[in-house]
């Protein structure tokens, strides 16, 4: 009989039958417990003999038994786990893949630096007037400052702003100083669109006024934000030139390695000056000075990624805007 | 601006510098040097030459068969140049020698029977300037046999480009005077010293100056008996230096003045004024004149011209002041008697008018920029001698001028705000030395108090701070220290470029794309979207003539253009224009799938894959954001939404409407378009509740036509507050549900924060939902 149970047991092939078996042999009505059942109808001194061999006979399969299970629940979770497995090379669900304008990215690298440094960020419209863009910034009206900044009119007198400098005004306007602020933003001109000349483009303005500022605050500034870009220590140069809204007027450059060629040169980046008293007059400040600098974003972008065409910023092919990914 | 070195060593002398140091200097005076140009000598193996002889060759009818001497010998040459004739002294190429111009080396060869042994050259060829219209012609001041490349040798040329405030600076002189201030040395003036002519002596002509706003100063004076002819060679290398083409020795001295000493003149025939008068007048309504371009012009009364007796109208224009001269007044080869004008015009009249009739000129480029009111008379004087120096006339000892020099306003100026601007320590006679050098005139009027007079060519000195400028601009802005201002000033912490916006959708999967704010009608008709409100006056091209009024039809170009990548998401953030206003928007674009299996299937996109991207955006803005169903013209009826934003209209999202997608050939394409700012939520702490939910679900069937939306209200409305949550979790429309009508299956979850709900108060609730959909007239499915 127990050799009977533990073959049955052992030949159990999954946990159904392994529970049959069971109830073949320890259920109500399984073999051993009939056979416990019985023991009544033995003498006494036989009854304790036989009680505990029967004992021992149950105790024997019920141990077979959890063996077994254990054998078939492994086995069964190894079928399954062999059943559930993959091929990870194959490729992955491609969901769309998003990512910022190279612009932006450069946009938003510039922000940061001038953020840590202490500016506030300040945006303005982009349709504006002869007022904003000229007039208040001391462009005197038929002059040729104005053919360096070739215009796109509308027909209703306005224009699209040529610089991000109009703001230097609407600020003033509606601050006090002193104050720190940048300004991002798109600018148009209507000149001859090629590889290095787009008629819509973005510049970053700066502008800090206060009691007592400085062409030499000016100076520090560009250079904060030289060593921010490219390194500490990174040298600038500032050159006497002519923005209405400055005086004294300068560009400035700054001398880097040029990340692509690896030759060391001075980098022309913008325009910059001490706010022009007119300009101040304008917007009613009176006992303040202040320094303003502005420069194009898209260099920024194309020298360093050595991109040969300004224009493939506007052109929207994902070849090209796919490339700028992860930190500049 | 071109400036030839060893012209500004003619002003400078030995203390010139190294063509690199110039340079240096010129960029630190804010004088910026845009390229440095090596003109080359005249080509080795050229001498100049006299033709003696020219005759027709048989069998072409421009080719001549020229003999040229060259002082010892006749060489034979075929040559094609109108101005091949007896008498022509020119530049002979000899066998060997290189034209750079014409890339090849000049040998012996046949030509149409003929044996040439030479070349005779134009300029082009010789590579010294470009004209290729004849030959090169040479004047007394050579003699034949002269190897050309010792009267004309190589050269460096510095080309400045000047900004518009430096009018002074458009000469040799204005660019040598900033030097010699700089480097504080003294400068030799050619046009010093010369025969300014006497007013009182009668030289036979008149001047009638009309208007002497616009025309300050007028002079006239009289050279006669000049021969017109070729330059000399001196003179012809200035002017090829500059960039000009040399034409005649009257023209060649005018333009060598241009740039010498920046004062442009004309020189007249004598001839051509009646009477001798000369006059400077509005042009009358439509009177016309014909310039030196051969071009006639139509005027108008804001034209100044110069004009002499004679037309039906007693007065004739002849050319426009400050601008152009006329075809018919200058000098022609048997020109002997000359009347040069010099004179002084008001930059804006003269702006005006090359505006208006779209010229450019040397002259008009000048005057407009503002010339030096006071130079007239001195470059007149100048002009005048190098005329009787290089084309052998008699300066008349008289002169005809109107006007007078004009003495400008002091400036108050500070020399301590030197130091206060620019943070530079300049001591105070070195300040004194700049000012001096430039020009001005110093006047000590007490402590930190000086009186400047700017000098008559410097228009752009008029305050304290243009001062401070020049003085810093000498010193050297090398000299600038960096410091940081000490301000107290914390900025406000503020998101006006939408960071976040950009961020959360490059991590929604879409990618940022920038297009132009211009673009045409025809685009904004053809993407559905509203008609312009802003039209450009001066567009480049009708397809960039208005501004947008959405940024969806960018997305659909640049949808369009990437139609081959499979699987698209796109977002743009930028202004558009409407009538009044000009708005911030957020414009995204989907063309599915989703997301792409590859190997297997596709996840699609639909309404609510879109959806789900801007809830994202919501949720990640603590904002709620509801779509309520809407109409735009550009989207798909039936898949259309207005979506509110905090409550707030904030724009719109949809499927393309086919037909406009068609246009584009672009297939099922999803679009949102969004005004910015789209606020953040206000956030507030609730504590969270630990007590267990009641879930219970309810199939309520309605007409299909009614909103998801009107069912949840009214479940909300019905249940109370205690409804934690309500969620839809199956929609069916089918054989179930009688036609037109829909089952829409609710989970419903209620909870109380303080303790758990019994089943019956969980009922009750229930009973209530109930109710109220049986009450709305729906029905609910068991």
């Amino acid at each position: 009989m127990l050799e009977d149970a533990l073959g049955a047991v052992s030949a159990a092939a999954d946990l159904q039958e392994l529970q049959e078996v069971r109830v073949r042999y320890l259920g109500k009505k399984g073999l051993l417990t009939q056979q416990l059942k019985g023991l009544g109808a033995l003498p006494p001194d036989e009854r304790r003999e036989a009680g505990r061999v029967i004992n021992e006979h149950k105790a024997a399969v019920e141990e077979a038994i959890r063996e077994r299970r254990a054998a078939l629940e492994r086995a069964a979770l190894d079928e399954q786990l062999a059943r559930e497995a993959v091929d990870v090379t194959l490729p992955g669900t491609q969901l769309p893949q998003g990512g910022l304008h190279l612009l932006t990215m450069v946009t938003h690298r510039l922000l940061d630096v001038f953020t840590a440094l202490g500016y506030e960020v300040a945006v303005g419209p982009e349709l504006e007037t002869d007022h904003y863009n000229f007039e208040s910034l001391n462009f005197p009206a038929e002059h040729p400052a104005r053919d360096e900044q070739d215009t796109f009119w509308t027909t209703d007198g306005r224009l699209l702003r040529t610089h991000t400098s109009p703001m230097q005004v609407r600020y003033m306007e509606t601050h006090r100083p002193p104050f720190k602020v940048v300004v991002p933003g798109k600018v148009f001109r209507n000149e001859a669109v090629d590889a290095t000349h787009e008629a819509q483009f973005h510049q970053l303005e700066a502008l800090v006024v206060g009691e007592r500022i400085t062409m030499a605050d000016l100076k520090g500034a560009i250079d904060e934000m030289a060593s921010a870009l490219f390194g500490a220590g990174t040298r600038t140069r500032l050159q006497p030139t002519f923005f209405p809204f400055v005086e004294p007027g300068a560009e400035f450059a700054i001398y880097w390695t040029h990340p692509r060629t690896g030759r060391q040169e001075w980098l022309e980046l913008g325009g910059c000056g001490m706010v022009h008293p007119n300009v101040f007059e304008a917007v009613g400040y009176e006992g303040v000075t202040g320094f303003a600098f502005g420069f194009g974003i898209e260099r920024l972008a194309l020298v360093p990624y050595g991109i040969p065409d300004i224009r493939s910023f506007y052109q929207g092919d994902l070849r090209v805007l796919r490339q700028f990914r992860g930190a500049l | 601006m071109r400036v030839p070195h060893d012209w500004l060593a003619a002003f400078l002398g030995d203390a010139l510098p190294s063509v690199e140091r110039t340079v240096e200097l010129l960029d630190g005076l804010g004088l910026a040097v845009e390229t440095v140009h090596e003109l080359p000598a005249a080509p080795a193996g050229v001498v100049v030459a006299d033709i003696r002889e020219v005759e027709p060759i048989e069998g072409s009818d421009h080719l001549v068969r020229a003999v040229a001497s060259d002082g010892r010998q006749n060489v034979q040459v075929v040559c094609g140049a109108p101005n091949a004739r007896v008498g022509v002294r020119t530049a002979l190429a000899l066998p060997g020698a290189e034209l750079p111009g014409a890339g090849f080396t000049v040998s012996e060869r046949e030509v149409l029977g003929v044996t040439s042994r030479g070349v005779l050259a134009s300029p082009r060829e010789l590579g010294l300037y470009d004209y290729a219209g004849g030959l090169i012609t040479f004047g007394d001041d050579v003699q034949p046999g002269t190897p050309l490349a010792e009267v004309w040798p190589a050269q460096t040329v510095i080309e400045l480009e000047l900004t518009p405030n430096r009018a002074d600076a458009f000469s040799v002189l204005g660019v040598a005077r900033d030097l010699a201030a700089k480097l504080g040395v003294p400068m030799s003036l050619p046009h010093v010293g010369a025969d300014a002519g006497d007013p009182d002596v009668d030289d036979g002509l008149r001047l009638e100056v009309a208007d002497s706003a616009a025309c300050p100063r007028f002079t006239l004076r009289r050279i006669e008996g000049v021969r017109v002819g070729p330059s000399p060679v001196w003179l012809q290398r200035r002017l090829a230096g500059v960039g000009l083409r040399p034409r005649n020795n009257v023209v060649d001295v005018t333009n060598f003045v241009t740039f010498e000493l920046g004062q442009p003149s004309h020189a007249y025939d004598r001839r051509v004024l009646r009477e001798g008068v000369l006059q400077v007048r509005r042009a009358r309504p439509g009177e016309t004149v014909t310039l030196l371009d051969e071009e006639s012009y139509r005027l108008s009364d804001d034209d100044l011209v110069i004009a002499t007796p004679g037309g039906e109208a007693g007065s004739r224009a002849i050319g426009l002041a400050g601008v152009m001269g006329g075809l018919h007044d200058s000098v022609v080869a048997d020109t002997d008697d000359v009347a040069l004008e010099v004179a002084h015009f008001d930059p804006v009249v003269v702006r005006r008018a090359a505006k208006r009739h779209r010229l450019s000129t040397d002259a008009h480029y000048r005057f407009e920029r503002g010339v030096d009111p006071d130079l007239p008379p001195r470059a007149s004087a100048r002009a005048a001698a190098l005329l009787a120096e290089v084309a052998g006339g008699r300066v008349h000892a008289g002169i005809t001028a109107t006007g007078s020099d004009q003495a400008r306003a002091e400036i108050a100026f500070r020399p301590s705000r030197v130091a206060y601007l620019v943070d530079l320590e300049v001591p105070l006679d070195a300040q004194r030395r700049y000012l001096e050098g430039l020009g001005c005139e110093v006047r000590e009027a007490g402590d930190d108090a000086w009186q400047v007079r700017p000098p008559s060519w410097r228009f752009d000195l008029a305050i304290e701070e243009d001062l401070v400028e020049e003085v810093a601009r000498l010193h050297g802005y090398e000299h600038i220290g960096q410091t940081v201002p000490a301000m107290h000033f914390v900025p406000p912490i503020q998101d006006p470029t939408h960071r976040r916006l950009k961020e959360a959708l490059a991590d929604a999967g879409l990618q940022e794309v920038l297009n132009y704010v211009f673009t045409g009608p025809d685009e904004l008709a053809r993407a559905a979207a509203p008609a312009a409100a802003v039209t450009l006056s001066n567009p480049q091209g009708v397809e960039r003539s208005v501004l947008r009024t959405a940024l969806y039809p960018g997305l659909l170009a640049a949808a369009a253009l990437n139609r081959a990548v499979p699987s698209l998401a796109l977002f743009e953030v930028g202004h558009v224009f409407l009538e009044g206003r000009e708005e911030e928007r957020v414009a995204m674009l989907w063309r599915g799938p989703w997301a792409r299996g590859g190997w297997r299937a596709d996840q699609p996109l639909d309404f609510f894959a879109v959806k789900g991207v801007l809830e994202g955006l919501a949720a990640g803005a603590g904002a709620e954001l509801r779509c309520l169903p809407g109409r735009a013209d550009f989207l798909h009826p039936g898949v259309s939404a207005r979506v509110l934003w905090q409550g707030e209209e904030a724009g719109v999202l949809g499927r393309l409407h086919p037909e406009v997608a068609a246009r584009y050939e672009l297939g099922e394409v999803y679009l949102a378009e969004l005004q910015l700012p789209l606020p953040a939520g206000r956030v507030r702490f609730a504590e969270v509740v630990r007590q267990p939910y009641a879930e219970r679900d309810l199939a309520v069937v309605a007409p299909a036509r009614v909103a998801y939306a009107e069912l949840a209200s009214l479940v909300r409305d019905a249940a109370g507050p205690d409804l934690a949550s309500l969620e839809p979790f199956d929609v069916y429309q089918g054989e179930q549900v009688a036609e037109g009508q829909r089952s829409v299956a609710l989970r419903l979850r209620f909870q109380l924060d303080d303790r758990a709900l019994t089943d019956d108060e969980v009922d009750v609730r229930m009973g209530n939902v109930m109710r109220a959909v049986r009450d709305a007239g729906y029905d609910i499915r068991a």
